[in-house]
């Protein structure tokens, strides 16, 4: 397919140009070194080059809490909340964050398909973007870099002096009617490399944690663990949820609401009557990196973490996935090698 | 696409004390429609205002027109619920999970060991076994409770007494003075029995110490594994596989359980 260059110049000329089709989001900066995805008023305030997000893309389609339903506790009846579908363009995604939504898609469709989520991503389109590696992005170790086009419906590779354009898909193409560029026909420069890894083949990853259980990492992470489960709220594959229900003043209308839940904090997995399932930090981390990296994965034969490092940066403690994966590697590898 | 959180609106038609703590209601879903479900499914049930929240149907898919959950007032929704009455209304989602495949027990003997309100869940087995008597061997029956005053289904517990075809035992861990039955906790009910072994199906229900010492009690008794199934309790938020909260591995315990065969509760950790 033809490569565009999209010079910097003409970067915001490019925003109005996609906002002329839909309503576009996209990072904005929040403070002095966070990020937020926003719908875009100004093009000028949108940060192509950006480290994450405090939030993925998730959010538009999972909100943080939504109605389930709407009810009467004059006659007991319900009425179904209106889902619409997000109907607009995400511009600036890194390759990671739509892997994560691919994720999702693949839990909410799977077993019982869910409506609400799958309705509201029905319309969204995802122009990427090139990232550069910081400190905590090891997404090069679960097979995800930061030129990684899948998925999207158009990427922006970054060259010199702006980025080469691609569309991949139709509705991409269509994005890009209209808009001048001249063709792009050098190569893309290979991504910068990243600063951090999970030393094991993705392959290995089964082996290693299927003797991983009773590693003393678990232990070792608890004493730091604060059981806050930020690290779950922040992550673009973590999709647990709890189901409240709220009465508004007059007590005659409420809604059920379902909103994010923790696995990390207490009260996750206690049952009526107190009987808590998970009740040690150490077995709330166990499940939380096992889920990311055994339990989904047995399944779809892929790591259910895309390596944003939002756990780790958002961590009070630092508490570092990475880390923790590779002393389990590190464990796992002493005890197969046989000795010299 | 079907939504997968709007409840029925059902009807309570029928309220009962079972114990201090417990008690049953009957539940007539519209036009009076068949639950169709399988012994040791569960339903997710709400009062709008609430919350929501997964229960153990008790009665037997023999049994039609209406159905049963056996509720203890341990929260907010059951505290809610126990002050209802018959004729207000419920939100029903479901039933959702796996029961127990009763041809997997058709023409062995059945033998159940049921802890306190673990009852409740497989008295819906009890029944459909009681109601298609002929299809299945010896019923066993092993419960036990705290003291004699907390035995759920009192009136059902005499029938089984009664019953020539049913074989009935009950201990209590501390009677009352008026209590003349067996003292002492459930485990002490096995070593008596005379089982064929590999003939008997037996279903564990109750809480999550029993089943510790009611399978080491089993394994010495020579009760193959395989013959092995149990209902584990955890909190079902929405049913469907997606909220998490019931997670035990990599199981989701409204979709592969509540009720496991054994075998495949083995490798995994966190379950007992």
């Amino acid at each position: 397919m033809t490569r565009f260059l999209l010079t910097e110049d003409k970067v915001t000329t490019f925003i109005e140009h996609l906002q002329s089709q839909k309503n576009v989001f996209a990072p904005h900066k929040r403070g002095t070194n966070s990020f937020a995805f926003e719908q875009v008023s100004d093009p000028a305030s949108v940060e192509l080059d950006y480290t994450r997000t405090l939030h993925s893309v998730k959010k538009f389609f999972m909100p943080p809490r939504e109605q389930l339903l709407s009810f009467s506790l004059t006659d007991n009846s319900f009425t179904e909340p209106t889902v619409d579908p997000v109907d607009a363009i995400f511009l600036g995604v890194h390759s990671y964050d739509l892997q994560a939504v691919l994720k999702l898609d693949h839990n909410f469709s799977e077993g019982n398909p869910e409506k609400n989520y799958l309705k509201r991503r029905e319309g969204a389109l995802f122009v990427g973007v090139t990232f550069t590696p910081d400190k905590w992005h090891f997404s090069g170790s679960v097979g995800i870099n930061p030129n990684d086009a899948e998925g999207f419906d158009v990427f922006l590779f970054a060259v010199e002096n702006g980025y080469a354009v691609e569309a991949f898909t139709p509705e991409g193409e269509a994005l890009l009617d209209g808009f001048k560029m001249s063709e792009f026909d050098s190569d893309i420069p290979a991504a910068a490399d990243f600063n951090q890894h999970i030393y094991v083949p993705q392959g290995k990853l089964t082996e290693v944690f299927d003797n991983a259980w009773d590693n003393e990492i678990w232990e070792e992470t608890s004493k730091e663990c604060v059981g806050c489960g930020t690290c779950n709220l922040v992550c673009p594959t973590c999709y647990c949820f709890n189901v409240e229900d709220g009465v508004d003043v007059t007590a005659t209308v409420g809604q059920r609401e379902r909103h994010w839940d923790a696995c990390m904090t207490r009260d996750f997995s206690e049952v009526a009557g107190g009987e808590i399932f998970r009740e040690e930090l150490a077995a709330r981390q166990r499940h939380r990196v096992y889920r990311k990296f055994k339990y989904i994965s047995d399944k779809t034969g892929q790591p259910w973490c895309v390596g944003c490092g939002r756990c780790t940066a958002s961590c009070s403690a630092k508490i570092s996935i990475v880390n923790i994966v590779n002393k389990l590697v590190q464990d796992h590898e002493q005890a197969t090698v046989a000795p010299v | 696409m079907k939504d997968l959180y709007f409840p029925v609106m059902a009807e309570i038609t029928g309220v009962k004390q079972l114990s201090p703590m417990e008690k049953l209601f009957e539940i007539t879903l519209p036009g009076g429609a068949d639950l169709d479900h399988d012994p040791g499914q569960f339903v997710e049930l709400s009062l709008f205002g609430v919350g929501e929240a997964p229960f153990s149907i008790s009665s037997s898919p023999t049994r039609k027109g209406t159905f049963e959950l056996g509720i203890r007032n341990v929260g907010m929704l059951t505290d809610v619920l126990h002050r209802m009455e018959a004729g207000e209304k419920v939100g029903i989602r479901g039933p959702f999970g796996s029961g127990f495949n009763v041809d997997d027990f058709k023409g062995k003997d059945v033998m159940i060991v049921a802890g306190g309100i673990g009852l409740v869940p497989v008295r819906s087995l009890i029944n459909y076994v009681l109601d298609n008597r002929d299809d299945f061997g010896r019923l066993i029956i092993l419960y036990g409770s705290k003291s004699d005053k907390d035995l759920l289904f009192t009136d059902e517990l005499q029938q089984w007494a009664d019953d020539p075809k049913v074989e009935y035992h009950v201990t209590v861990d501390s009677g009352s003075e008026d209590w003349t039955g067996n003292t002492g906790v459930i485990t002490t009910l096995i070593p008596g029995l005379d089982l064929d072994l590999a003939n008997t199906k037996c279903v564990i229900v109750g809480p999550p110490i029993m089943y510790r010492f009611v399978l080491l009690s089993l394994n010495s008794k020579g009760l193959p594994e395989e013959n092995i199934y149990m209902s584990l309790e955890r909190r079902m938020k929405c049913g469907v596989g997606k909220c998490g909260h019931c997670q035990i591995n990599s199981s989701y315990v409204c979709q592969d359980g509540p009720v496991y065969h054994y075998p495949d509760l083995a490798d995994l950790q966190e379950a007992l």
